[in-house]
């Protein structure tokens, strides 16, 4: 299944990428994906970051849906 | 007749024509706040801002934010507008307006807002400084809650 990741601000500066496409295992959760993402780009490791899938905050339960848009990113500053 | 509106723009904010437009009849009170780029932090000096957002996730944080400012104080109106970009010092990036019976809802809820908005909605800035730049990053929180 293909998911879209999204990155913003510090997240897209560290991984050097706005948006990127990975493949996710059927049954996968979408903390696995986030899980594995952080091992990819160790760099975003000691950042305090959220989670979010289809533009709603996640604690990493859900299941992955093919097409699904995750994003990571730092705590919010808006303002 | 509700006329809530929350908005993000790359254009300036005229902050007196948004809080003209939260006042119905029934108020006797706006509470609006200004956010504008300030120039020091503690002693360091900021040249400008930029600002990003996850656009379609930021706009409906700020309607969730503005349902729960509802269930808990007794206002009429609300408008939140945001600016992203690069905004220069004293320029306005964030205006909440909130209109009310009485101010004393209009200041509370006003307050509970801004205080949501950066806790929650996906936006953030980068301050850019004579000697580098950095992506301020909130508070460790629970903002998934």
């Amino acid at each position: 299944m293909k998911v879209q990741v999204l990155f913003f601000g510090a997240t897209a500066e560290m991984v050097g990428e706005r948006k990127i496409e990975i493949n996710a295992k059927t049954g996968a959760k979408t903390g696995d994906v986030f899980r594995q993402i952080i091992a990819d780009f160790p760099q975003l490791e000691k950042h305090s970051l959220l989670f979010a899938v289809n533009q709603e905050y996640s604690k990493g339960t859900e299941t992955i849906k093919n097409g699904d848009e995750l994003a990571i990113f730092t705590a919010v500053s808006g303002g | 007749m509700k006329t809530d509106f929350f908005e993000i723009t790359t254009d300036a904010l005229d902050v007196g024509a948004i809080a003209r437009r939260v006042v119905p009849k029934t108020c006797g009170a706006i509470v609006t706040l200004d956010g504008f780029v300030r120039q020091f932090t503690k002693k360091r000096e900021t040249l400008y801002l930029e600002y990003e957002a996850y656009e379609p996730m930021a706009l409906k944080e700020m309607e969730k934010l503005i349902a729960q400012a509802y269930e808990q104080f007794e206002i009429a109106n609300v408008g939140v507008v945001h600016r992203l970009g690069k905004m220069e010092i004293g320029e306005t990036s964030v205006v909440i307006s909130v209109a009310a019976p009485h101010r004393r809802a209009a200041f509370e809820a006003c307050e509970w807002l801004i205080k949501e908005l950066k806790r929650t909605v996906p936006i953030w800035k980068k301050e850019v400084y004579r000697d580098g730049e950095i992506w301020i990053e909130g508070e460790k929180q629970s903002a998934e809650n």
